[in-house]
C-alpha cells in the first residue's frame, strides 16, 4: 500500500511559522531601532537637520509660532511655493554658481534672506553691495538702530563683512544689512552660525534668528545639496522611456516563471552507493611504471629471464631448479645453437640500456620459440 | 506545487502590453495578480496527487543481463481527473525506463503503468518514491507529490556458464554410465550383486556369494555419490579487483573477480547437485557473508543465487584464519571444499598458508582463481622499452603466482587457474577430474 511522503501544506507551516515569526520579530525590532536613534541627514543649514550644523531647531520654534518652513533643494520647487508674502532663505548660496540661475531665483517673488552670499550672488540678487574682508566670528553687539536686532542684543556673528551705499540698516559691524532695493526687503548676513543647533542657544542668536526669519507666515528654506545651475545633461536614467523599466520588471517575472518551472525536478534525486572498480591488472601495471621510473634494468631483465626459463626447463625434461649448466646445455643440444650465447643471453649482465633490455627479450622469445618448434 | 511554462508564456506576451501601454506600471501590477489568479485557479482545481493510492505488482527477481516489468496501479478516489506526469524513482542503477510516463485517472478509476528494469548491478534494489505532478485545467500550474509505494527486486548472478552444463553433464553421465558398471575402477563404489549373464566379464564374479547361491553372481558397482561439496567464496579485497569484460553489460574495465567466481561456483554447483553431491556454500571476508547448506538437489541453485545475489566485494583483507575455522565448524565429515579466491602471493602467504594444513589434513581442498588477461597481455608486449618493463612486470606477476600454485600443489591442494571465461568450466572439469579419481 501507498503512504504519501509529501508533507501537507499545514505541516509546512508548522515547520517554518517559528522561523518566519522570528525572522519577523527581527526585522521590525530592527527597523524601530533604525528609526528611533540614527540622526536625521542633512548637511549645514539644513532645515530638516539635526545635527550641529542644521537648523531643524530653529524651524520646530518657527513653527510653533505659526510660521511654516518648507526647505526645497531646487529652484523648481522653490518656484511652486513662493509667494510675494513669503520670504526666501538662500542658506546655501555656495550651491548657486550659474548666472541664469540666478536670475531665475532674482525672479522669485517674495522677501529674502541671503546667508553669507558671495560677489557672483551679490551682484545678481543684490546689486551695490560689495563684499568686504573676512571678519572673525564672534559675539558682536549689534551697534544699529534696527529693531530686530536691538531686540535680540548680542549675538555670534561675523564673516563676510559687506558695504552699501545708502542701505536702511547695518549691524553687528556690518556682518548684517537691510535694505529694501525695489519694494522688496532683503537681508544679508555674513554667517549663518548664529542659525544653527549648535548656537542657538547662545546670546541673542535664537531671538535674533527667528526675529529675521520669521517676519513673515511662509517660508522657503532654498538649501541645495548639490550645485544648481548649468543643468547637467539629463542621466541615462531620464532619457530611457519609463516603459523600459517595467519591461526589465516584466521580463525578470517571465524568466524567474519560466526557471521555476524547469527547475522544478520530478520526484527526489536518488543517491546510490557506488562500487570500487579497480582493474586488476592495475598491479602489474604500476609496477611496470615504478621499473620503467627508476629504469630497474636489472630487475626487469630478471623478471623475463625467470619466466623464460620457468617455461622452458619443463620441456626440456629437466626438474625444475636444475643448474645452469645443464639447462644451457640441454638448450644447445636442442636448438643447436652455440652455448656461450645462450648463456649470455638466459645468464648473462643485466641489460646496459632500454635498447638492450628490449633486445634481450627478443632473444628470449626467440630461444623459446626454438625450443618449442623443435 | 510546479509550474509549466505556459505561466512564463503569459509573463512574456505581458512584456508586449507593458511597451506598448501608456501606463507601463498598472499593465505590470495587472499582470501579477492575473498570473497569481491563474496560479491559484489552476491549483485549486486540479486533481489530489495525495489522495492517489498506489499497488504494484510484478517481478520480484531477474538475473543480471535480463529485465524485469513493475507494474504500478494508480487509483484515483479524489473527485477530480488526475491528469499529469508520473515517476517511478529507482536508484540510477536500476535502470528504471521509461524515466517517466503520461498518467490521465479521472476520478474513481484506476489505471496501470508499467514500468521496465535493467538493472545494472545485482543486489537488492528499493523502490525509492512514486511522484506524480498533476497539472489543472488551465496547464499552468500543478500539484506535485510523492508516494512510498515500496517494492524490492532481487538482481540475482547471471550464470552465463550455464551454457557448458549440458556437455558437463554428458561427461558426468559418461562417468556414471547410467548402468551400473562391472569393472570397479576408480571413483566407483559397491552396488549390488545380480545374476551372471553370458557376456559379463568373469573378473567380476562374487566366488563368495556365489558359493552361497548356488548360482553365479557378479558384482556391480557405480560412482560414488552423497558426497559433500563445500563452496567457499573470497569476498576480500582482491575478490574486487576487475578481470576481463563485463559479459552482461560490456563495459571494458571488466567483471569483478567475484562474479567470475559465482559464475564458476554456479556450475559446480549444478554440476554437483545432478551428481548427487550435497553442495554448501560459504561466503567469507572477515565474517561469514552468506550460508547456505541441507538445501535439497532441486532447491541447491536457487538457494545458491539467493545467497549470492546481494554479496560485495569488501575492501578489507580476507581473514583466511576465520575462514578456516567458519569451514571446520561447519563441515564436520569429509568433503571437497572448493576455494574461489585469488592467488595473490602476499596475500595467501600471509593469511591461507599457514592455516592450510589443518583444512586439508580433513578435507580435499580445491583452489580456484580467475587469471587476469590483460596481465598475459602484457606479457607478450615487446614494442619498445615500455612495453618491455610493463611485460617484465606482469612475469613477475605470474612468476609468483606460478609458485605459490607451486606451493599449494605441494599441500595436497587441488589449483585451477583459468581465465575469465574459462574458470567455470575449468572448475567444473577439476570437479568432475577428482570424482573420476574417486578422491571426493
Amino acid at each position: 500500500m501507498s503512504v504519501p511522503t509529501t508533507p501537507r501544506i499545514r505541516d509546512r507551516w508548522r515547520t517554518w511559522r517559528g522561523v518566519l515569526g522570528t525572522l519577523l520579530l527581527i526585522t521590525a525590532f530592527a527597523v524601530l531601532m533604525v528609526g528611533v536613534s540614527t540622526p536625521r541627514p542633512g548637511g549645514y543649514l539644513d532645515a530638516e537637520g539635526t545635527g550641529p550644523g542644521g537648523t531643524r531647531a530653529l524651524a520646530e520654534i518657527l513653527a510653533d509660532q505659526g510660521v511654516r518652513v518648507e526647505q526645497v533643494r531646487t529652484l523648481a520647487e522653490a518656484r511652486s511655493i513662493a509667494t510675494p508674502d513669503s520670504l526666501v532663505v538662500l542658506a546655501r548660496p555656495e550651491y548657486l554658481m550659474d548666472d541664469d540661475l540666478l536670475d531665475r531665483i532674482d525672479e522669485l517673488p517674495g522677501d529674502r534672506l541671503l546667508i553669507a552670499p558671495f560677489a557672483t550672488v551679490l551682484d545678481e540678487l543684490a546689486p551695490g553691495v560689495t563684499e568686504g574682508s573676512y571678519e572673525e566670528i564672534h559675539s558682536r553687539e549689534p551697534g544699529c538702530g534696527m529693531r530686530e536686532a536691538v531686540q535680540a542684543g548680542n549675538a555670534r556673528m561675523g564673516g563676510s563683512y559687506y558695504q552699501v551705499t545708502g542701505p536702511d540698516a547695518r549691524c553687528y559691524g556690518g556682518t548684517l544689512i537691510r535694505f529694501r532695493p525695489n519694494g522688496r526687503t532683503t537681508t544679508i548676513v555674513g554667517s549663518g552660525e548664529f542659525l544653527t543647533n549648535g548656537r542657538l542657544i547662545e546670546d541673542g542668536n535664537a531671538a535674533l534668528a527667528v526675529n529675521l526669519v520669521g517676519t513673515r507666515t511662509h517660508v522657503t528654506w532654498f538649501a541645495p545639496r548639490i550645485p544648481l545651475g548649468n543643468e547637467p545633461p539629463a542621466t541615462l536614467e531620464e532619457l530611457l522611456p519609463e516603459q523600459l523599466t517595467w519591461l526589465v520588471w516584466t521580463l525578470i517575472v517571465a524568466v524567474g516563471l519560466i526557471a521555476i518551472a524547469q527547475g522544478r525536478r520530478l520526484g527526489p534525486v536518488v543517491t546510490e552507493k557506488l562500487p570500487v572498480i579497480v582493474r586488476a591488472a592495475e598491479t602489474a601495471e604500476g609496477r611496470g611504471r615504478l621499473y620503467r621510473a627508476r629504469r630497474a634494468r636489472d630487475r626487469a631483465g630478471h623478471a623475463l629471464r625467470a619466466a623464460t626459463l620457468d617455461r622452458i626447463v619443463p620441456r626440456l625434461g629437466l626438474a625444475p631448479g636444475s643448474a645452469a649448466d645443464t639447462i644451457v646445455s640441454a638448450i644447445a643440444v636442442r636448438i643447436g645453437q652455440d652455448a656461450g650465447q645462450i648463456r649470455s643471453i638466459l645468464y648473462g649482465p643485466a641489460p646496459a640500456d632500454d635498447a638492450q633490455l628490449v633486445a634481450l627479450a627478443r632473444h628470449l622469445d626467440t630461444i623459446e620459440r626454438q625450443v618449442r618448434d623443435s | 506545487m510546479a509550474l509549466t511554462g505556459r505561466a512564463g508564456l503569459i509573463a512574456l506576451a505581458g512584456a508586449v502590453l507593458v511597451v506598448l501601454a501608456p501606463q507601463p506600471g498598472l499593465v505590470f501590477a495587472l499582470l501579477l495578480g492575473l498570473l497569481a489568479v491563474l496560479i491559484g485557479v489552476d491549483l485549486a482545481l486540479a486533481g489530489s496527487v495525495r489522495a492517489l493510492r498506489f499497488q504494484r505488482q510484478g517481478d520480484n527477481a531477474l538475473r543480471l543481463g535480463d529485465s524485469a516489468e513493475v507494474t504500478l496501479l494508480v487509483e484515483n478516489p479524489g473527485t477530480r481527473r488526475v491528469r499529469g506526469r508520473l515517476r517511478d524513482a529507482w536508484a540510477p542503477s536500476v535502470r528504471a525506463t521509461p524515466r517517466e510516463q503520461p498518467v490521465d485517472v479521472p476520478p474513481g478509476e484506476r489505471r496501470r503503468i508499467v514500468f521496465r528494469l535493467s538493472p545494472l548491478r545485482r543486489g537488492d534494489h528499493q523502490a525509492v518514491a512514486v511522484t506524480v505532478r498533476a497539472f489543472g485545467p488551465l496547464g499552468i500550474a500543478a500539484r506535485q507529490g510523492s508516494h512510498q509505494v515500496p517494492w524490492s527486486v532481487r538482481v540475482l548472478p547471471p550464470f552465463l556458464s550455464r551454457r557448458h552444463l549440458p556437455s558437463r553433464l554428458a561427461k558426468l553421465r559418461e562417468l556414471d554410465g547410467r548402468h551400473p558398471a562391472l569393472v570397479r575402477g576408480q571413483g566407483t563404489e559397491f552396488d549390488s550383486l545380480r545374476e551372471y549373464v553370458a557376456g559379463d566379464d568373469v573378473r567380476s564374479i562374487d566366488w563368495r556369494a556365489t558359493a552361497r547361491r548356488h548360482d553365479v553372481v557378479v558384482r556391480t558397482w557405480r560412482p560414488e555419490r552423497d558426497r559433500r561439496v563445500l563452496i567457499v567464496l573470497d569476498t576480500g579485497r582482491t575478490s574486487a579487483g576487475r578481470v576481463g569484460v563485463d559479459p552482461t553489460s560490456g563495459d571494458p574495465t571488466g567483471w569483478p573477480r567475484l562474479d567470475w567466481s559465482m559464475d564458476a561456483a554456479l556450475l559446480l554447483a549444478a554440476l554437483a547437485a545432478k551428481a548427487g553431491d550435497r553442495v554448501d556454500f560459504l561466503a567469507h571476508d572477515r565474517a561469514v557473508r552468506a550460508w547456505v547448506s541441507g538445501a535439497s538437489r532441486t532447491e541447491t541453485l536457487s538457494a545458491l543465487v539467493n545467497a549470492m545475489a546481494p554479496l560485495e566485494a569488501e575492501l578489507v583483507e580476507a581473514d583466511a584464519p576465520g575462514m578456516v575455522a567458519a569451514v571446520l565448524t561447519r563441515a564436520r565429515r569429509r568433503c571437497l571444499v572448493v576455494l574461489l579466491t585469488d592467488l595473490n602471493a602476499a596475500a595467501l602467504e600471509e593469511g591461507l598458508l599457514p592455516v592450510l594444513p589443518q583444512l586439508s589434513a580433513r578435507h580435499q581442498v580445491l583452489v580456484a582463481a580467475v587469471a587476469d588477461p590483460r596481465v598475459a597481455e602484457l606479457t607478450a608486449g615487446r614494442d619498445g622499452a615500455e612495453q618491455v618493463y610493463d611485460a617484465a612486470a606482469a612475469e613477475k606477476l605470474r612468476g609468483e603466482r606460478r609458485r605459490i600454485t607451486a606451493r599449494l600443489r605441494r599441500h595436497g591442494v587441488e589449483v585451477v587457474d583459468a581465465l575469465p571465461e574459462d574458470a567455470a568450466p575449468a572448475l567444473a572439469d577439476a570437479y568432475l577430474a577428482l570424482k573420476a579419481a574417486g578422491r571426493l
